[in-house]
């Protein structure tokens, strides 16, 4: 764990310098801000808005960096070799896989924090203090991003940076339609389709079992049993994930 | 006593379902404790294969590698390996010293060890003037310097470099080889690649000459140039290529 954690520091060194990084911060507390922007609205609709544009940028934007850091996180190694002289070093190739995770975690980690302050600033500023289903929204956001983080950094150990790039973005949308997947599942007659419908939105990660912004937003109240259940469900994917990543880690000639 | 063994290493590098290209066949050789063994061979013969298979990077098709009574993917035997690959890569936003301080933590040393061996690695490489610059900065020669010193950094029983010299100016080869002599003379056994073949011969006790994947020879120089008729390693070197490549044509 000790040396994955100092492959991980460096891996969150290495991220600091991305300019992607930067650009979607950026482009991110723009967006957060220019929530601020609908004053025309009644002050209570005006919330409303902050924390709806604040929480679906944290979460889109957050995603963007999740993806972007995760995807040359491995091969950009492979790419400068200079995974050569980290193989040769005593470390096996699951310190390098947790590494690599653990790294990823933090740089969401900073822009987590660095997006939420810039948005619970402006809810002060609005004499509207974040209470405790702003943190749950927050927190259910966080660990999505680390999964498919995770996701993207799992599916980089076995295909290429134009795949992976292709098959994050394609399982991050559908992982947040995966409702609206099993509605159609549930009226199609045909038994294949059906089978085969169920174990694919069995398998792909259901996205929006982590967003409760929309409930958040209208003062609805998301029991704490909720959070439990949806955090086990993140965990066990993630160990999984991991787990996968770190067969494919060992598999994988550089 | 052999250090390193090698056992009928073959490697070979799958190019769709049926083209395979060969890396390396059925190799096999022993590297005896304190002496410098060197792997001669043009570019493409397989050379850095070899190494890079003896370190556990690549996965080999066949055959067995033995460092230190264990195998190659084996952590408690690299801590007693330092390695310099070719044209040495590293994370060029980090200093000279940060470099060697990660490298340095792979190997579980106390804090006190890393930065006292830092001091002293710097030192030995020349490069404690570039401390403070990143290593974007660096020449190709300073970065197979700082390259030499992160394979230093665990005071390895197994020095592998793969081409030394590559990039260095003539004081600079003159410098890595008598670090090379030195650091045999601490003990240390040395397994180094190289196509320079003046700079094997000044230094290496035994060689082993590779071409396209196979071993054509190995022994003392001495006994190779006796047994082969040549005259000298440079001859050697053409009239082992060239006995293969008949053969193959044949």
């Amino acid at each position: 764990m000790k040396k994955s954690w100092i492959i991980g520091l460096n891996t969150f060194k290495e991220s600091l310098r991305k300019k992607t990084l930067y650009i979607l911060l950026v482009v991110a507390l723009i967006v957060i801000g220019a929530s601020k922007a609908f004053s025309f609205l009644t002050a209570e609709e005006e919330l409303k808005m902050i924390k709806d544009v604040s929480f679906s940028s944290i979460e889109f934007f957050g995603a963007l960096i999740a993806i972007f850091m995760s995807l040359t996180a491995i091969s950009g190694e492979i790419e400068k070799r200079t995974i050569y002289t980290l193989f040769s070093k005593p470390i096996t190739r699951q310190n390098f896989f947790m590494g690599k995770f653990i790294g990823i975690v933090l740089i969401l980690l900073l822009n987590f924090f660095l997006m939420s302050l810039f948005f619970i600033g402006l809810l002060i500023f609005k004499k509207s203090p974040p209470d405790i289903q702003v943190a749950k929204t927050l927190l259910l956001i966080f660990i999505e991003l680390i999964l498919i983080g995770a996701i993207t950094l799992t599916v980089a150990t076995f295909a290429s940076d134009a795949f992976n790039i292709i098959f994050s973005f394609f399982l991050y949308i559908v992982g947040h339609l995966i409702s609206y997947g099993n509605q159609l599942v549930d009226r199609t007659e045909n038994f294949v389709l059906k089978g085969l419908g169920k174990i694919l939105f069995t398998i792909i990660p259901n996205y929006e079992n982590f967003n409760i912004r929309d409930k958040v937003v209208v003062g609805i109240e998301v029991s704490r049993n909720y959070i439990f259940k949806t955090s086990v469900y993140w965990f066990l994917y993630l160990v999984v994930i991991l787990l996968i990543g770190s067969y494919f880690i060992q598999k994988r000639e550089v | 006593m052999s250090i390193i063994e090698v056992k009928e290493l073959t490697k070979y590098y799958y190019i769709g379902r049926n083209k395979k290209i060969v890396g390396l066949e059925n190799v096999s050789f022993n590297v005896e404790e304190g002496e410098i063994y060197g792997i001669l061979g043009p570019n493409g013969s397989g050379k850095t294969t070899c190494l890079k298979l003896m370190l556990g990077i690549l996965y080999p098709t066949s055959g067995e590698i033995n460092i230190l009574g264990k195998d190659q993917f084996n952590p408690e035997m690299k801590k007693n390996v330092g390695f310099l690959p070719e044209n040495p890569y590293y994370y060029d936003y980090l200093t000279g010293p940060e470099l060697l301080k990660f490298y340095g933590r792979l190997f579980d040393l106390p804090e006190k060890i890393i930065n006292e061996r830092i001091e002293k690695l710097l030192y030995l490489v020349k490069l404690h003037e570039a401390k403070k610059l990143p290593l974007r900065s660096y020449s190709k020669g300073m970065l197979e310097r700082i390259g030499v010193a992160a394979s230093l950094i665990n005071d390895p029983k197994i020095l592998i470099l793969d081409e030394p010299t590559t990039g260095l100016d003539p004081i600079g080869c003159m410098e890595t080889r008598d670090l090379l002599l030195q650091l045999k003379k601490e003990g240390k056994t040395i397994l180094l690649s190289s196509h320079f073949l003046s700079e094997v011969e000044k230094v290496c006790d035994r060689i082993a000459i590779f071409h396209r994947g196979y071993l054509l020879a190995t022994g003392g120089l001495k006994e190779l140039i006796d047994r082969y008729n040549a005259d000298g390693l440079e001859d050697l070197f053409v009239k082992t290529i060239e006995e293969f490549d008949k053969k193959g044509e044949k």
